[in-house]
């Protein structure tokens, strides 16, 4: 019945070097052990990963360009969250420019077939911008996301398949908020309205994107435009159908902060109290929660909420901020504090991931 | 800050409370396509149906409290998730700079380092400013009963701070030690306030409206969020603020509703002006020439309040004008070389009795004949005026030019104080033919 499809390539294919021509059902049939490497990523694992993508290299057991780019990406990404920036640019360094006719589909079309296009990971993008700026360019990084940002934009123009622009449409969000992310650590605070307020424009009335409004208008003093935008989100939670807890929570934090700002911290208290029986992986609300006990002087059950916290959800608990809310506590509450301090950081250097950086322990 | 000896079973430990802040950094989050796949993949057809499911059953499972994974540390969760902003807050991490205007607040604990319980403790907070110093708090009425072995007690304080300069928060503790040794810890805190704003001030009188321009300068290291700017004015003035027209956008985004642009004045040196237009209400018997003050509320991280206050403001002084004189009326057609009648009025603004008075019109500097004179006798009396008294009168005039001319000079003369009032401002009238 089939006789015009296109018959397969008489030549061998390796099973893991399109996963199109197969019926594929596992990750590996798109990069060489793709699930182990996924698996380190989910655990934090960081430091394997490098191992592994060296080891891989060093037995050359990556056959196909994009096997390679996909573990090249890997390491990157993993060097740069070990904050060992300079390494991570050295990969980068490695590679030709992006647009190089090696890292398209059309130039193997043995292994690739009809497909054509770039097959460089998006990622690497990412970190091209990223990383002068975390070695001390901000300027070269800050225009690098401008510039990544017109390349997104133009493959939006040229008005791919659903999916695609799909995809495309996620990224332009994603540079977007990398640029405003940069504004915000240099304290550019309007430069970051102007930004969020073209994001609404162009349609984007996430819940979550107005929450985060709020909160710039609120670090900015500007308290009756964080009102408003709070208001557009109590709507969106309303009158959503689904009434999943992770919008209901994202609407009840924001009514904690109107209250913590109020100074009404009992009330910020209950509120965060019924986000966390909603939700007990809400670190925010457990946070924030322990926050408030401290402007109510209850130093004491501030540091028990923490603690507990850590014990009881350690993944997601175990975030930088919170520990570093939890030695101020300590150095408090404790004339000793360094001995409690120090057992923190041993149970850190226990349980956490590769990635976390134990310097906000202050040891 | 100061330690205490090592016989002291208390010590004090301080931290400074002002509103917590939000944190902010760049998280490490990604769409796991971005990380496996190449970016174009998804131009292909076959790519665009069976990837997306594959990813989604393997990669992006939601999180359950089973899970121990690090998976929130490394995956996009929702597209906002890669803006740094989470609502976390962070403790202040340090003390900060303090400016005049704002409120300290500080969280103080005393911990009890040693194995044996103390007990009767008075426990007193205050502020030592240059010249004052003021009390936060004190226990000496109801004493705290004890503290045990490493325990504490802990109380916050609040102040306004209303100098500049230096300032030491002073905590005493007097309590009886594990001995039953009556002990005196003193702790000292210091900082210094600093001023946040500085504020320019130019009066100018244009006609008889004083315009005032205030120029505010933020010397923080923080931008400054402009609550409130108001002008108080003093008693016998009133003020009305003058704004540049809004350049308004055409923009009809769904945005525009939720951002009023904020009226942010910039860290370190950024100024930001206001002008208001300032008239006298009532001429009040006093010869102030002060006009009123600023009154600025300004909010920092998480609406932190400041709020100052500029001294009064002085502006030139303004004699009141002692007489009023005015047209009350001019005749709608006047011709040429025809008599005419011009309404006028004479108002005593002051307290007491003026006059009585010569009214003339004086006579310029040129050789040419005026335009418009007094017909008939050329000074005109009239009598003396009580306080805040007026009266009408008239003049009776005669234009001997055509078209657009001017009445000009009409003078008032107090004839017992000898006082000759600037003449009223000129009036132009249109001259016609019969």
């Amino acid at each position: 019945m089939d006789s015009n499809s296109p018959q397969p390539e008489s030549t061998p294919v390796p099973p893991s070097s399109d996963p199109l021509t197969n019926q594929f059902t596992s990750l590996n049939d798109l990069a060489h052990e793709l699930t182990s490497l996924q698996d380190l990523a989910n655990r934090g694992s960081w430091l394997s990963i490098v191992d592994k993508v060296n080891r891989a290299r060093s037995l050359s057991l990556l056959n196909t360009p994009h096997d390679h780019l996909t573990y090249l990406a890997y390491i990157a990404l993993s060097l740069t969250k070990l904050r060992r920036f300079q390494e991570a640019q050295t990969e980068l360094d490695s590679l030709d420019d992006f647009n190089s006719h090696h890292y398209r589909y059309e130039t193997y079309p043995k292994i690739y077939h009809d497909r054509s296009g770039s097959m460089v990971p998006f990622s690497l993008r990412w970190l091209h911008a990223l990383l002068p700026i975390k070695l001390g360019n901000r300027q070269e990084g800050l225009d690098r996301f401008y510039l990544l940002l017109d390349f997104v934009r133009e493959k939006l123009n040229r008005n791919g398949n659903d999916e695609s622009v799909k995809v495309w449409r996620k990224r332009e969000v994603f540079v977007v908020n990398h640029i405003i992310n940069q504004h915000l650590s240099n304290k550019e605070l309007s430069v970051c309205i102007d930004l969020i307020d073209a994001l609404i424009s162009r349609g984007n009335l996430d819940p979550v994107l107005l929450s985060k409004l709020g909160y710039v208008q609120m670090q900015i003093g500007d308290l009756d435009g964080a009102n408003v935008s709070f208001g557009k989100v109590e709507k969106i939670a309303s009158e959503s159908v689904e009434n999943e807890s992770g919008l209901r929570n994202l609407a009840s934090r924001n009514k904690a902060l109107v209250y913590l700002v109020g100074k009404d911290y009992l009330s910020a208290v209950r509120e965060y109290d019924e986000c966390i029986e909603r939700d007990a992986m809400d670190y925010v609300a457990i946070n924030n929660k322990a926050i408030c006990l401290m402007y109510l002087r209850d130093l004491a059950d501030s540091i028990k909420v923490l603690e507990s916290s850590l014990e009881r959800v350690p993944t997601v608990a175990l975030n930088e901020t919170l520990i570093v809310n939890l030695c101020s506590m300590y150095e408090l509450a404790y004339v000793n504090h360094s001995d409690n301090k120090r057992t923190l950081n041993n149970w850190i250097a226990r349980v956490a991931p590769d990635d976390f950086d134990s310097s906000c322990t202050r040891v | 800050m100061s330690t205490p000896p090592a016989t002291q079973s208390l010590a004090f430990r301080v931290m400074r409370l002002c509103r917590p802040s939000f944190h902010v950094d760049t998280p490490l989050l990604l769409d796991p396509s971005d990380l496996i796949l190449g970016e174009d993949i998804f131009d292909d057809p076959l790519a665009a149906t069976h990837l997306p499911s594959l990813i989604d059953t393997h990669l992006t499972n939601p999180i359950d409290s089973s899970d121990l994974s690090y998976r929130s540390r490394f995956l996009l969760q929702t597209p906002f998730d890669s803006f740094g902003l989470t609502g976390l807050l962070v403790l202040p991490q340090s003390f900060g700079a303090i400016y005049l205007g704002e409120t300290f607040c500080s969280y103080i604990s005393i911990n009890n380092s040693s194995n044996f319980e103390v007990r009767d403790i008075v426990i007193k907070a205050e502020m030592q400013t240059e010249r004052q110093r003021i009390l936060l708090l004190d226990t000496s009425k109801a004493p705290v009963e004890s503290i045990r072995a490493s325990g504490r007690y802990d109380f916050i304080v609040e102040h306004d701070v209303k100098e500049l300069g230096a300032h030491t928060l002073v905590c005493t503790a007097l309590y009886s030690d594990g001995d039953g040794e009556r002990k005196y810890l003193p702790q000292f805190f210091k900082f210094i306030v600093a001023n946040p704003l500085s504020v320019r001030t130019k009066v100018r009188v244009v006609k008889e409206t004083t315009y005032l321009e205030a120029c505010i300068e933020n010397h923080t290291k923080t931008n400054l969020y402009m609550d409130q700017v108001e002008f108080e004015p003093a008693p016998n003035w009133s003020a009305k603020i003058l704004k540049a027209d809004e350049h308004k956008s055409e923009d009809n985004s769904p945005s525009r509703e939720i951002l009023k642009p904020p009226v942010l004045v910039q860290s370190g040196g950024g100024i930001r002006n206001y002008l208001y237009q300032l008239s006298l209400s009532s001429l009040g018997s006093a010869q102030s020439n002060v006009l009123g003050k600023l009154q600025i509320t300004w909010r920092t991280n998480l609406g932190e309040p400041g709020r100052l206050q500029t001294q009064q403001i002085l502006g030139t002084p303004i004699t009141p004008k002692e007489i009023e004189l005015h047209v009350a009326e001019v005749p709608s057609a006047i011709n040429l070389d025809r008599p005419f009648l011009v309404h006028l009025n004479l108002t005593n603004q002051t307290d007491r009795e003026l006059g009585p008075f010569e009214v003339w019109m004086s006579q310029d500097d040129t050789l040419d004949e005026k335009a418009v004179m007094i017909n008939g006798l050329q000074t005109l009396e009239l009598s003396q005026l009580e306080a805040f008294g007026s009266t009408d009168f008239y003049l009776n005039l005669i234009a001997t030019k055509l078209g657009v001319q001017k009445i000009t000079g009409i003078t008032v003369f107090d004839k017992s104080e000898k006082k000759t009032y600037a003449p009223l401002p000129d009036l132009e009238i249109f001259v016609d033919m019969h």
